[in-house]
This record gives structure tokens, C-alpha cells and sequence, in this order.
């Protein structure tokens, strides 16, 4: 390294250019190295009214950092980085940059709930992770969950067909989660089905995955529910907008 | 034989001394330095009184004129004692209007004097319109409109210090003033009521919000009204390169990182220095002081209303910080011993 006082400074600091012209002078090369200032700067007093509107997280701004949740805490004896107490911090302030360092770990949350049963202002740390890990992935911060993707496809052919075709959920799912279909449990439950079930009920089980039969008169019902769960999302998120914007 | 206590100072304590002695049927002559009764929370305009809700006005003035319509008292204004003489049951108090008066004990209740923030300069009062202390953002408050002095924009964001003059050995002050805590989140609770659009935060090492002030004020404050609690002690403010707002500066003991935050008004959350006077008191009244220099006692469990000058009592935040009620029951106490010292006096010469 070049300049090895680099090593000093935290690595999302450090900003490097291909080429850079400041105040008219040309300084590409090796020396346009800049680090970014250690002060935090402002609050962002919006994001503790998003979370608050996120179920769970109603009652974060109660905390007044204690650091019960995070001693009681399943993951916290795991992992020093799962800091309830701290992320519940940066919430109510509104240190978003700082809470985004660690979102790759707050979903891990196991809802243990040790930290709601604890708390003595009736915060639910637990509450706060789901509603965190909700934030960021609705933000896109984080991947969506395999509970999520599990959900759309369940939910889309509920819709769409007014029932679910077990084989084609399962296997969707492997799919969109990049999973083999090969999986040794499917394979040993395919294989026992073909050999307990009566060839009737498998001539029906390979009827409905081929032409995924919809329910009796399901006719216009999933669109209708689509719309109406649209609406909702839709309200909910102007709700969310208006809080924070109160 | 003397039938008459003497009280100096008009404030909360020295209103309930008052009070008590008329109440036991004596005489009280009332010594007040300012031009009206009152103390501190009618000459520095305190808006809702900690924890009534009652405004200051109301609530002490109703004290002021049960005292002031007393037959039993008198009431001397603008007027202080320069000198006492004599002994318990027979002390004569030389006023500075040259009247002399006669007393068979007296109660002192010199109060406290606000810390003067031009004492942290680093903490930009006196250099900045927009920052003020807890007294005068009270009298904001009373004034029913949250507004910046310097352009009278309405503030986004207020910050209150807290500590400003207390619990800083930097300049001497080695006590907690007890009070600025909830005074602080009652006040919190106030701008956000008048200005919804406001947000506070108020920056702490500790929060000493005693007793039942905690879900009172502390909680509720937090819970109800989204206060927000940085836990930072504040090394400098500075004007923000906007020129309008004012930059806080310090280090978030719990993020670990230098903080560097806009605000558009910053309070002071001013302790309670000992009485500026008394120094002179002290000399006046032949009476001794503590280290920090509020008026020592005389024996903490059996006495613990007197100073170390027999006959002499002392009451409220001439002792050390003190809040407005407990004031009103060192009073009452002071009040009691001061004229158990008249009964105790007759009966011995009986």
C-alpha cells in the first residue's frame, strides 16, 4: 500500500478516484486519496417514525439504553456485533448510515423474545429486529428472505389458481432460491409416494401438475383480492410517508 | 418577651416560613430584597411549575398574598438586613432604610443565584442569539410562541444541554443541582406542546429524574412527546456554515463517534450556584458556610433546619439545589423550630 497510514482508517472511509480535477488541478494518479470526516453529521428525524409504523416497532423510541435486551440476548452470545441495544440507539436518532454497516446481520434475530421479556420499558427489542430486517429489505438494503420468496409464490398461486399445486410451489421455490431440485429429502419423497400411493391418486396428483386445475367458479376472486391487497400495501405506505413526514 | 420571627427572603421557603409562623399565631416581619415577593420563580418568570402543572404566577403568587394580607406579618421590599445583633430570644436586625426590628429567632432564606452560562463560553452563550438557558426558554414558553430570537424563524430542532454549571470541576462546581432534569423534560414536553413541529433532544451524561418524577416527566417526556436522550457532553457550539443554524459538537458516548449536529436553538439547562451574597450573608448573620459555599447546617437529624449559629434557621435552596416543594417543607419546618425557640424562651423565664 502506498500510503500505509490507510490501514489506520476504517476501509468505507477511504475514497479513491480513477481521475480527479479539484479546483481545476488534475490530481489523478496516487495522490487524490481522501478520507471521509469520522463526525456523524446530522440525524435523519424521519426514520424512527418509519420504523414505529413497521409492526413491532411501535415502541422503539421508549428505549432508554439499558442494555438488558442485548445481555439477555440468543445472539448476542453468539455474535458481539448483534447489539440490540445499539441499533435501537441509532433508530431513535436516526443513524441510519450506521445502522446499514450491519444489515446483513439483524435478520438473524431468532425470536427468542429473552430481550422483550426483560425489557423494562416495554420496548420489544424483538419487535424492533422484524421491523428493522422488514425496513431493510423493503428498502432493498437486503436480498429478500427465502420466507419472502416462499410467501410470493404461495400467495401468487392462491391467486391465480384459488388453491396451490404442492409440487409446483415446492419446486418454484428451489428455483428462485437457486436451490437443486435434487434435493436427497424430495427425492426419497417422491419415491415413497410412487411407491405407497394408489395409482389412482397418483394419476390425479400428475393431472393437477400438469394442467393446474383453478378452484370450482374461482372466476375474477384472485384479481379482486389482488387489487384490494394492493390498496392496502398502497394506504399503508402513505401512512408511513405521512408519520414521518408529521 | 419576644413574639416575632424574623425571615429573610421572599421566595417559596421563606413564604411558607411566613406562613407558618402566622399559623402559630406569631408575628413574622418578612426582609425581601427585590421589589416584589416571589423569589426565583416570579423574578425569572418560570412558566408551569414541576410537578402541579400550575403556572408560577398562580401558584406562588397565591402564596405571596396569603403572607401579604396577613395582619401578622410585615413586609419590608427592596430592603435587606445589614446587621444582626443580640442573642437567641432577644436578636435586634438593623434594615438598610435604618429601621430596627426585634426578633426571638430568625429564618433565613437567601435562595440560590442561576448559574451564569457566560461562565462556558465554549457553549456559545452570549455569543450566539439562539442559545439561551432554561429560564429564559421558560419565559418563551409563557410566552405561548417557540420562536429563534436572532430572525424569529420557527426551530426544527431544539437542543437542551444539560449539567451547564453543575457537576463540572472545571469551574468549581462539584454538585448536581438536582432539578434541571426534570425541569429540562417538563420543558421538552412544553415546546413540543406549543410547537408540534419541533423536535428536542436533550444531550445528558446521567438523567436524575428522582422520586416520582420519573414517569412524570422523564418518561413521559420520552414515551408521550418523542424526546429525544443523547447521552454526549457537549464540548462546543459553533454557527453553521448556513450562517442561521448552530452546530453542536461532541462525542456520542455510546456510538463512540464525534457528533457534529444542526440545531436552531440551544438551551442551557443552568444549575443552581450558591446565593452570589453569601459570602455577605455569612458575615451579616454570624453564621458558617459548606464547601461549596450554600449555608452549612448545624446537625443533620436533630436539627436539621440550623444553620451553625444558635437561633438562626435556614430553609430551601440557601442549603444546596433544592426544588420549589421541598423549599415550601424546609419552610414550614424552619418555621416550626423558629417559634418552638419563642415557646421554649417563654417557659424558661416563666
Amino acid at each position: 500500500m502506498a500510503i500505509h497510514e490507510k490501514s489506520l482508517i476504517d476501509p468505507d472511509r477511504i475514497m479513491t478516484h480513477e481521475s480527479l480535477v479539484v479546483d481545476g488541478v488534475d490530481v489523478s494518479g496516487h495522490w487524490n486519496t481522501m478520507v471521509a470526516p469520522r463526525f456523524l453529521g446530522d440525524y435523519d428525524d424521519d426514520f424512527n417514525r418509519i420504523i414505529r409504523q413497521y409492526p413491532g416497532g411501535e415502541n422503539v423510541h421508549r428505549c432508554w439504553q439499558c442494555g438488558s435486551c442485548t445481555n439477555s440476548c440468543t445472539m448476542y452470545a453468539q455474535n458481539t456485533d448483534f447489539n440490540p441495544r445499539y441499533w435501537i440507539y441509532l433508530t431513535n436518532l436516526g443513524l441510519k448510515s450506521e445502522i446499514l454497516k450491519d444489515k446483513d446481520i439483524i435478520w438473524t434475530c431468532v425470536s427468542c423474545n429473552k430481550c422483550t421479556n426483560i425489557c423494562p420499558k416495554d420496548v420489544r427489542p424483538e419487535g424492533v429486529m422484524k421491523a428493522l430486517a422488514h425496513w431493510l429489505e423493503d428498502e432493498g438494503h437486503t436480498p429478500k428472505t427465502r420466507s419472502s420468496i416462499f410467501d410470493e409464490e404461495f400467495t401468487g398461486q392462491v391467486l391465480d389458481h384459488g388453491r396451490i399445486e404442492d409440487a409446483h410451489v415446492l419446486l418454484n421455490f428451489l428455483r428462485k432460491t437457486q436451490q437443486s431440485y435434487f434435493q436427497d429429502w424430495l427425492i426419497e419423497t417422491v419415491k415413497r409416494l410412487m411407491r405407497h400411493l394408489p395409482v389412482r391418486m397418483l394419476i390425479v396428483l400428475g393431472w393437477n401438475f400438469v394442467f393446474t386445475p383453478k378452484t370450482h367458479s374461482w372466476g375474477r376472486t384472485g384479481d379482486v383480492l389482488r387489487e384490494y391487497v394492493r390498496e392496502q400495501k398502497e394506504a399503508a405506505h402513505a401512512r408511513m410517508k405521512e408519520a414521518a413526514h408529521v | 418577651m419576644q413574639n416575632t420571627v424574623l425571615v429573610v427572603g421572599g421566595g417559596p421557603a421563606g413564604l411558607s416560613a411566613c406562613a407558618g409562623v402566622i399559623g402559630a399565631g406569631r408575628n413574622v416581619v418578612l426582609v425581601e430584597k427585590e421589589d416584589r415577593l416571589g423569589g426565583a420563580p416570579i423574578l425569572s418568570g418560570y412558566a408551569k411549575l414541576v410537578p402541579s402543572g400550575e403556572w408560577a404566577k398562580d401558584a406562588i403568587g397565591r402564596m405571596v398574598k396569603h403572607v401579604e394580607d396577613s395582619p401578622a406579618a410585615k413586609v419590608y421590599k427592596s430592603t435587606r438586613v445589614v446587621s444582626l445583633d443580640g442573642g437567641p430570644g432577644n436578636f435586634t436586625a438593623t434594615l438598610s432604610n435604618g429601621e430596627k426590628v426585634s426578633a426571638g429567632s430568625v429564618v433565613l432564606t437567601t435562595g440560590f443565584t442561576h448559574f451564569d452560562s457566560i461562565n462556558k463560553p465554549e457553549w456559545g452563550f452570549g455569543t450566539f442569539e439562539d442559545v439561551m438557558t432554561t429560564t429564559q426558554m421558560e419565559q418563551m414558553v409563557a410566552s405561548g410562541k417557540i420562536a429563534c430570537p436572532s430572525d424569529g424563524r420557527v426551530p426544527e430542532r431544539v437542543c437542551i444541554l444539560l449539567c451547564v454549571g453543575s457537576r463540572d470541576r472545571q469551574i468549581g462546581r462539584e454538585w448536581c443541582s438536582k432539578i434541571c432534569c426534570t425541569v429540562s423534560t417538563n420543558l421538552a414536553m412544553e415546546i413540543k406542546e406549543i410547537s408540534p413541529q419541533t423536535d428536542v433532544f436533550i444531550y445528558y451524561m446521567d438523567i436524575r429524574t428522582f422520586g416520582l418524577y420519573e414517569d412524570k416527566f422523564y418518561w413521559k417526556s420520552q414515551e408521550e412527546f418523542k424526546t429525544k436522550f443523547v447521552k454526549a457532553r457537549i464540548a462546543e457550539v459553533t454557527r453553521a456554515p448556513d450562517g442561521k443554524r448552530l452546530l453542536v459538537k461532541g462525542e456520542d458516548t455510546l456510538v463512540k463517534r464525534p457528533i457534529v449536529i444542526p440545531f436552531d436553538i440551544v438551551v442551557h439547562a443552568i444549575g443552581m450556584d450558591p446565593n452570589l451574597e453569601n459570602t455577605e450573608i455569612a458575615r451579616v448573620f454570624g453564621i458558617g458556610l459548606e464547601k461549596h459555599g450554600f449555608i452549612d447546617r448545624a446537625e443533620h437529624y436533630t436539627n436539621t433546619c440550623g444553620t451553625t449559629r444558635r437561633g438562626i434557621y435556614v430553609a430551601g435552596a440557601a442549603l444546596g439545589p433544592e426544588t420549589i416543594d421541598d423549599s415550601i417543607s424546609q419552610g414550614q419546618a424552619a418555621a416550626s423550630r423558629a417559634v418552638a425557640d419563642l415557646y421554649a424562651l417563654v417557659q424558661k423565664t416563666a
